[in-house]
């Protein structure tokens, strides 16, 4: 049975991202998969790096002591879906906090040389589905830089077989419609992912 | 010229806490006043909650719990930011504070009935310096694309003023670093503080026909 996590960060219950958290978990469900579902707001999870943290940050295998359990669930992974908003251009410090935290040396990667190598390649498919404020235009000429954070960063420490990256922008003039069709999209690819 | 400083590191002794001494340095000479916002030191906290996302979009109360914050954005003209890089991208720190500083009406203002679009709210700032370390060679964090750079030097640059100049260095593969690699950074970082600092740019000459 595919194991996946699904990180999720929003903090209101009636949000639109909370439908699509929703809708991802029945999704993954629905395909007889163990879903180990991370939502960071409810865990109450400390999205801060501290300055023990950062002082043993590369001291492999100890630096994994004060995050062990979310060290323990990443690593058991093998499709990991990350289900957040985009707020000024990037994750919510939420999910930004859990790479810092979590995605450590000897865990998301390791470095040779000084070079980062994938570690979490038991992880064969990725997927995104977020919300931006912005169209896709401005978010093109900023870079679009939550984009590139999972499609780059995060694919180049999993190595996945297969990712998607679903993005509804311009969510503050969509309508029931668009928001309706996106819901059903995130569905489709995760019954296919 | 009145500049805020947005400095997050967890420790105080890091390289980053040196390029935030050298940036003061060049502020002092030049003598500007400025503010240091120490996230970190000041315990901030960055996530931003659900009662906070209830009145987001309400401008006569969401600046509440970060009043003081907004109102060192809105007295300041130059915006610094000094940061490691993590995962290509803003500390959870630093993120959250702009998650939740840069909110609608001031930040930015939201669609209304006369304009379509986000319009930029920061128009205050004319100057935007980003001074950062990273752990990627300069080719990896170009080919990832350089998410944290541009979420401030793209992003947040286009909610300042047009005309906003602004500055960057950053020193890349640090854990392979020098202490001549280190002490050729923060000159660099001086050099470009001062050109940042220094003499607004020229009017653009007049186009003849």
């Amino acid at each position: 049975m595919t194991r996946a996590m699904v990180l999720f960060a929003h903090p209101c219950e009636e949000s639109f991202s909370a439908a699509l958290h929703k809708r991802v978990v029945l999704a993954l469900e629905g395909r007889g998969w163990e879903v180990d579902d991370c939502d960071l707001y409810a865990e109450d999870f400390s999205p801060v790096l501290t300055e023990a943290e950062r002082r043993g940050y590369h001291e492999v295998p100890d630096n994994t002591g004060p995050v062990a359990a979310y060290v323990e669930r990443l690593q058991a992974a093998e499709a990991l879906v990350m289900v957040f908003p985009v707020w000024n251009f990037g994750y919510p410090a939420m999910l930004k906090g859990f790479l810092d935290r979590v995605f450590l040396p000897g865990v998301s990667f390791r470095l040779e040389d000084g070079h980062v190598r994938p570690n979490l390649t038991k992880i064969r498919r990725l997927a995104a589905v977020t919300t931006y404020g912005g169209t896709r235009l401005r978010a093109a000429l900023c870079g679009d830089p939550p984009r590139k954070c999972v499609t780059r960063a995060v694919w180049h420490v999993c190595r996945p077989r297969k990712m998607r990256y679903l993005a509804l922008y311009d969510m503050n003039r969509a309508d029931d419609d668009r928001r309706a069709r996106f819901l059903g999209r995130v569905a489709t690819e995760m019954e296919t992912l | 010229m009145r500049a805020l400083i947005v400095f997050c590191h967890p420790k105080q002794d890091s390289f980053t806490g040196s390029v935030l001494a050298t940036v003061r340095d060049r502020l002092d000479a030049a003598g500007v006043e400025y503010r240091v916002r120490d996230l970190y030191r000041s315990n901030f906290a960055p996530v931003l909650t659900a009662g906070e996302m209830d009145i987001y979009l309400d401008e006569s109360v969401n600046t509440g719990p970060v009043a003081a914050d907004v109102e060192d954005l809105r007295w300041a003209d130059t915006l610094i930011f000094v940061y490691p890089t993590w995962w290509y991208g803003l500390p959870a720190m630093l993120k959250g504070w702009l998650d939740r500083v840069l909110v609608p009406g001031v930040a930015f203002l939201m669609p209304d009935g006369e304009n379509k679009d986000i319009r930029p709210g920061l128009t205050n700032i004319t100057r935007l310096g980003v001074f950062t370390t990273c752990g990627a060679s300069w080719w990896l964090t170009r080919f990832i694309g350089a998410p944290g750079k541009r979420t401030l030097l793209r992003g947040v640059r286009l909610i300042c003023a047009r005309t906003c100049k602004t500055t960057y260095a950053a020193h890349h593969l640090m854990d392979s670093s020098s202490d001549a690699s280190r002490k050729a950074h923060l000159r660099k970082v001086a050099a470009r503080m001062d050109r940042l600092i220094g003499a607004p740019r020229a009017a653009p000459r007049e186009q003849t026909a």
